[in-house]
C-alpha cells in the first residue's frame, strides 16, 4: 500500500512455448485477444456469457487469418526462393 | 528453495520513493534530461530464491539454453499509464511481450524484473540499493520450456487493472 486508498501489485504474466516450430496460430490469437479485451470474473452471467462467446467468435476469424497470413507469407518466401533459383528449397517451404 | 509469489519487491517501493528509476526519458524545463534506464526480465527455475524480499539481480539458477542469455532479455516500448480504479487513480506500466525465438529453455519457473542500468550498488540520500535492482518477482505457475521454438511472456492488458506493474 502506497496510501490508505491504494494499492501496489503485479499484474498476471501469460506463458506461451512451442516445441519445433514457432508459435502456432491458435496461441497467436489467444495472445491478441489477452490484449484486445478482458472478461471480468465478477461481471454478471449473463454479460459474462455474452462476452465469452463473443470472445470464442473473434478467436475463430483470428485463427482463420493467422493461418492466411502464415500461408501469405510462405507464399512469398517461396517466391523469393525461386526467383534465386532454389527450387528445391522453395518446395520444401510450399509443402509446410 | 522456491521462487515465491509474483509480487512488487519492497525495495522498489521503497527506490521509487526517492527517484532511483527511470522507466522513461525524464526531460526537465532546464534543458537538461536523464535517459531512461534499461529494464530486462530475466528467467529462473523453481531452485531459485526469489521472491519480494529479493533486492537485485543475481544468476543462480537462472535458466540457460540456446538462444538465451545469462541476465535475460531488455524490455522494449515500456509505456506508463495512469487512470482509476474503483475511484483510485493507479499509476502502470506495460511493455511489449518478450519472446525468445528458436529457443530450448528447459523448466523457467518464473522471472524476475530488474534494472540493468544500475549496475553497481549505489545510495540516493539514506537511501541504498542494490546491483541491478530489483523491481519484481513473477511467478509463472508451473515449469514452462520450449524445445526448438518460441518462448513467450505476454504481459497483461495495459490497464489500471490488470497492467504488470501497478501503483495505486
Amino acid at each position: 500500500m502506497f496510501e490508505a486508498s491504494g494499492a501496489a501489485g503485479v499484474g498476471d504474466v501469460m506463458v506461451y512455448t512451442s516445441d519445433n516450430s514457432g508459435h502456432s496460430p491458435e496461441q497467436m490469437a489467444d495472445m491478441a485477444l489477452n490484449r484486445i479485451m478482458i472478461v471480468s470474473e465478477t461481471a454478471p452471467p449473463v454479460i459474462r456469457d455474452q462476452a465469452i462467446a463473443h470472445r470464442d467468435k473473434l478467436k475463430e476469424v483470428l485463427i482463420y487469418y493467422m493461418k492466411s497470413m502464415a500461408q501469405s507469407e510462405r507464399t512469398t518466401i517461396w517466391a523469393l526462393m525461386k526467383k534465386q533459383g532454389h527450387d528445391d528449397m522453395a518446395e520444401i517451404i510450399r509443402r509446410l | 528453495m522456491a521462487i515465491g509469489t509474483s509480487a512488487m519487491c519492497g525495495s522498489y517501493k521503497r527506490e521509487i520513493q526517492v527517484g532511483i528509476h527511470f522507466w522513461t526519458t525524464h526531460s526537465r524545463g532546464d534543458g537538461s534530461s536523464i535517459a531512461a534506464d534499461t529494464y530486462k526480465v530475466a528467467m529462473f527455475t523453481n531452485s531459485a530464491s526469489i521472491d519480494l524480499d529479493t533486492t537485485g539481480y543475481t544468476t543462480g539458477n537462472e535458466v540457460s539454453g540456446t538462444n538465451y542469455v545469462a541476465g535475460g532479455d531488455a524490455l522494449a516500448s515500456v509505456t506508463l499509464g495512469l487512470a482509476d480504479a474503483s475511484d483510485v487513480p493507479v499509476a502502470f506500466l506495460d511493455f511489449a511481450d518478450t519472446t525468445w525465438s528458436s529457443a530450448t529453455i528447459t523448466n523457467a519457473r518464473g522471472a524476475l524484473i530488474y534494472n540493468s542500468t544500475l549496475a553497481n550498488a549505489g545510495t540516493a540520500g539514506t537511501t541504498t540499493h542494490a546491483a541491478k535492482p530489483s523491481v519484481c518477482v513473477l511467478n509463472f505457475g508451473g515449469d514452462k520450456s520450449s524445445t526448438a521454438g518460441d518462448f513467450t511472456l505476454q504481459w497483461p492488458a495495459n490497464s489500471a487493472t490488470a497492467a504488470i506493474i501497478r501503483i495505486g
